[in-house]
């Protein structure tokens, strides 16, 4: 734990140095990328060790600190989220290095840097801190290191907007978790976690409170719909290497506070158990449903984290409802789902969001439908890009299929169960629509971005080439990450059942069947490998083939084609959209020449926002009585003083 | 492991390219004409390979790639189903997730080459590939639900092969519906009437031919493979759950699928002669018509 802290101090001197030698933009830069990357690597050590089943270790800190000592500890959970944490922060904080380079000159890229070290250090005392004041003072310093970072561009007005839902609400979700905890103070002393778990009781109203608090607080951070409207924007505002930790990393946190709560207060009750199911379909679904309208990037990307969380959700659903029913292999299926699932999303969500990085500092420009043909000038780009879309469709042979397996499997062996539990199923086909729907949206950001032609001239002063190796290496580290965990899942599955296990508080050995999968997944992954090898040797031995002749693309015998007639992300989503109608959000219009969709967020632009301007209409009645006449006031004083004293007379017999 | 999947694996890999010609076959046969020999695909196929390629030279080597992904992942498809009614060369829990992953890596992967060559009508089969196969995955794994629920196997080897005739004397109304729902499917994942028409010569009514239209040579060859193969497999499927061949000796179970396949094919024709193709914006209700009949199935099962 010791090494943890260390790490975290050292990531932190990251930032300092950044800010201290910005003079020597190149030695500042160099020591920045090198402490992050060490301070990242004593993180992980401990974290592998731990998930390799050593047992906890913990630090504690007393003296004058506020609310009791100050403990940390490193368990199979925290390990987990660490190992996410470790492996996407140091890689996009060097991507960083290199992205924010060409902004030294109109930008405080300094400060950048060290906002960006302070959010990775908040991130490990987030899930490293087992006491209530280390955790939310942890909780907080990387919500405004996050706030910091979305308003970054502030000459955009979009990026001040984004920053003020987001500060709003991430502050929504700190008073939700502060009611939380105060909840589980009233049953215990102390203000550890330990405590709080040792005072839970079962069936108690402020057991129920911390659950629900626990939902509202956490749910918010994670960007579960109906409590995702910040997250498009902020994501999409912010500098695409902090969009990849917002994305990747920080809604985990929220992932994690749930599964901490679950640990913590023992066995949820049912109701918990339905609202994430619930809430992981409505995420999911919509998630992705909405991601396939966007126009914007990055908005697309932050869209497909709300459907991920949708399907992490899901499996921890599955897994609380396992617990609630008395089926540890359908809840141990769940939660390793929803715990892989998350590690899998901070890879795959991290390395997309650098590609768009990479993609928007090469033409200056996030709308998808402008863009084209960037595969032949940025193969390396593109290609880290594809094996991220690939990860994230979930398919085969990658990372982001193995954690979909383990919740389809969840879902499937709640199936047979007698109780109420088996109608998760509909999990099942919901899963499955998601997985539909993710493909045809990455077909066509694939599509549109990297294949085809340019659909317009790139920006003066931009050229359209590879980024350098400072961008194109992490992302080929993360790539190379995920296609780790694909072809080799016994890596991760025996550490992910540990960490279901620890949440569950039980053990449960999945039977055969399950427990012995990893190396056939292995060979599936393989097999795919192998048959592509050997078709495309085979295709090379071919003897008339082997020459090609070039033309242009076939246009039915007569016309040329021009870029301007290609399909554009518009309208390739156009017929998916049509067949949701008005689920989708993606209001059309058609011209003789033209074919326009405005996408929206059902959510903020039909209900935040209508409710907002209501309250905001009501207390406008309200104004006149603060029109600064004396007498209104002091009538106002003594109506209040005769109501109290009315009451006080009334209900608590005192005069 | 024994040689008899592997064996079996061979014999419908041989066998596959005869499906689309029993089914065309069968529709001309209905229609009043003569149409193409049951065994054109083969000489289609003997063809294309030797003969040279024309790339656009907007192409990228996702291209050339996309058909090579698209027949690998469906021949490891394959390896996970109990062609022989017993067992799989490749099983595991779960392995259905495997299987609809594999199918979608295929299609992702042709999609994409159809991107690749920047045209319009490309871009327009790519688009209306993916949506009619994002309204297919729900009432595949519906489908497949099932047979999983009848047996309580979670591999598809477990759930199609030996325990399935047990169970088939009190799930039989649940499999057939089942069945339906997977027909459904596979006359839209393998492009025919009523979701497509692979006789049309019109590019704008058209959704995976015109996908390919750019492939030639050896490419085109493995992109109408692979499409025969999937055929096979979704029929291989539908065969699975009418006749459970757990007890057959090995070599009657692959006679029997491949007699089953044929049958299948000449469902295929039959509904190709005797309805239209339905309009674009009908077939997500096509679809979804195949998600409701395999659920009707599901909650039988569930009671």
């Amino acid at each position: 734990m010791r090494s943890v802290l260390w790490g975290a101090a050292l990531i932190l001197s990251a930032g300092a140095a950044a800010v201290l030698l910005r003079r020597w933009a190149r030695l500042a830069d160099r020591l920045y990328a090198t402490l992050l990357l060490t301070g990242g690597a004593l993180g992980l050590v401990p974290a592998i060790e731990t998930l390799g089943g050593n047992p906890a270790s913990t630090a504690s800190f007393s003296g004058s600190l506020p609310g009791g000592p100050w403990a940390f500890a490193l368990d199979p959970l925290a390990a987990w989220f660490l190992l996410a944490i470790c492996l996407a922060g140091p890689a996009a904080g060097v991507f960083g290095t290199a992205y924010l380079a060409a902004e030294r000159g109109h930008r405080n890229v300094a400060l950048a840097h060290a906002l960006f070290a302070a959010l990775l250090a908040a991130l490990i005392g987030v899930v490293t801190s087992q006491s209530m004041i280390a955790f939310l003072a942890s909780w907080e310093v990387m919500a405004l290191s996050a706030y910091l970072l979305v308003v970054f561009e502030s000459e955009q007005l979009e990026a001040r907007r984004a920053g003020l839902i987001y500060v709003v609400l991430t502050h929504v979700s700190t008073l939700a978790l502060i009611g939380m905890f105060a909840a589980m103070s009233t049953t215990t002393e102390g203000r550890t976690f330990a405590d709080f778990a040792a005072g839970s009781q079962v069936a108690s109203t402020p057991r129920t409170l911390a659950f629900g608090l626990a939902l509202l607080g956490f749910g918010l951070k994670a960007g579960a719909v109906p409590l995702h409207f910040w997250l498009p924007g902020a994501h999409a505002a912010a500098p695409s290497h902090v969009s990849a930790v917002l994305s990747g990393v920080m809604l985990k946190v929220g992932i994690y506070g749930l599964l901490r709560i679950i640990g913590l207060l023992g066995p949820a009750p049912l109701w918990f158990g339905w609202t994430l199911f619930g809430l992981g379909v409505v995420s999911g679904v919509l998630g992705v449903l909405w991601a396939l309208g966007q126009h914007d990037l990055k908005r697309l990307l932050a869209y497909h984290s709300v459907e991920n969380i949708g399907i992490i959700l899901l499996g921890m659903g599955v897994g609380v409802l396992g617990v609630s029913y008395h089926h540890p292999v359908v809840a141990v299926l769940g939660f390793a789902g929803a715990v892989l699932h998350s590690l899998n999303h901070a890879l795959f969500k991290s390395l997309l969001f650098l590609g768009a990085g990479a993609v928007v500092r090469a033409t200056g420009t996030r709308v998808i439908d402008r863009l084209g043909g960037l595969g032949r000038r940025m193969p390396l780009t593109a290609l880290a890009f594809g094996i991220g879309s690939v990860a994230i469709v979930g398919l085969p042979p990658l990372n982001g299929f193995v954690s979909e397996w383990l919740v389809f499997g969840g879902l499937f062996s709640a199936a047979g169960a007698p109780e109420a539990l088996r109608f998760v199923i509909v999990g099942a086909a919901a899963l499955a629509l998601i997985g539909g729907l993710a493909l045809t949206c990455f077909s066509k950001l694939d599509g549109v971005l990297f294949l085809g032609q340019a659909r317009g001239p790139v920006p003066s002063g931009l050229e359209v080439r590879e980024p350098g190796a400072g961008m194109v290496v992490p992302m080929l580290g993360l790539a190379a990450a995920c296609i780790a965990i694909g072809v080799l899942p016994m890596l991760v599955l025996d550490p992910a059942r540990r960490v279901a296990e620890s949440v569950m508080q039980v053990t449960a050995s999945p039977p055969d069947g399950w427990a012995d999968a990893a190396p056939r997944i292995a060979s599936v992954a393989l097999g795919v490998i192998l048959a592509i090898a050997a078709l495309s040797w085979l295709r090379s031995r071919l003897r008339y083939a082997r020459k090609a002749a070039l033309d242009e693309t076939w246009a039915c015998g007569g016309l040329r084609l021009s870029p301007r007639m290609q399909y554009s992300a518009s309208s390739f989503a156009a017929p998916l959209l049509a067949a949701f109608g008005a689920l989708a959000g993606v209001p059309q219009a058609r011209e003789a020449t033209a074919f326009h969709s405005h996408p929206m967020d059902l959510v903020q632009d039909r209900a935040v926002l209508p409710t907002w301007r209501g309250l905001e209409g009501l207390s406008q009645r309200l104004r006149h009585w603060q029109g600064g006449r004396i007498r209104w006031y002091l009538l106002s004083v003594v109506a209040t003083l005769l109501v109290l004293l009315y009451y006080l007379m009334q209900w608590k017999g005192a005069v | 492991m024994t040689l008899g999947p592997l064996l079996a694996l061979i014999v419908v890999l041989a066998v596959a390219p005869a499906l689309p010609g029993i089914a065309t076959r069968t529709r001309a046969f209905l229609t009043g004409r003569r149409g193409a020999p049951v065994l054109q695909l083969y000489a289609d196929l003997a063809k294309l390979i030797r003969k040279n390629v024309v790339y656009s030279r907007t192409t990228t080597p996702v291209f050339r790639l996309g058909p090579i992904i698209t027949v690998a992942s469906v021949l490891v498809a394959a390896t996970l189903l109990p062609l022989d009614g017993h067992t799989a060369l490749l099983s595991f829990s779960g392995d259905l997730v495997a299987f609809a992953g594999l199918l979608g890596l295929g299609r992702f992967a042709l999609v994409l080459a159809g991107l690749d060559t920047g045209s319009s009508f490309e871009g327009m089969g790519a688009s209306r590939e993916v949506t009619v196969s994002t309204f297919a995955e729900p009432a595949l794994f519906l489908g497949l639900t099932v047979p999983l629920l009848a047996t309580g196997e979670f591999s598809l080897a477990g759930m199609l092969g030996e325990r399935l005739a047990g169970v088939w004397t009190t799930a039989a109304p649940s499999l057939s519906l089942a069945a339906g729902s997977l027909f459904m499917l596979t006359l839209a994942e393998t492009s025919r009437v009523p979701v497509d028409d692979p006789a049309t010569h019109l590019e704008l009514t058209m959704i995976h031919e015109v996908i390919v239209l750019d492939h030639s040579g050896p490419e085109l060859a493995l992109i109408l493979f692979g499409n025969a193969v999937k055929l096979a497999l979704f029929g291989g499927l539908v065969i699975s759950l009418l006749v459970p061949r757990g007890e057959f000796p090995g070599w009657l179970a692959v006679l029997v699928l491949v007699g089953g396949l044929g049958l299948v094919a000449v469902g295929v024709g039959v509904v190709e002669a005797s309805m239209a193709r339905l309009r674009m914006n009908r077939v997500p209700q096509f679809l979804v018509a195949a998600s409701a009949l395999a659920t009707f199935g599901v909650i039988l099962l569930l009671r």
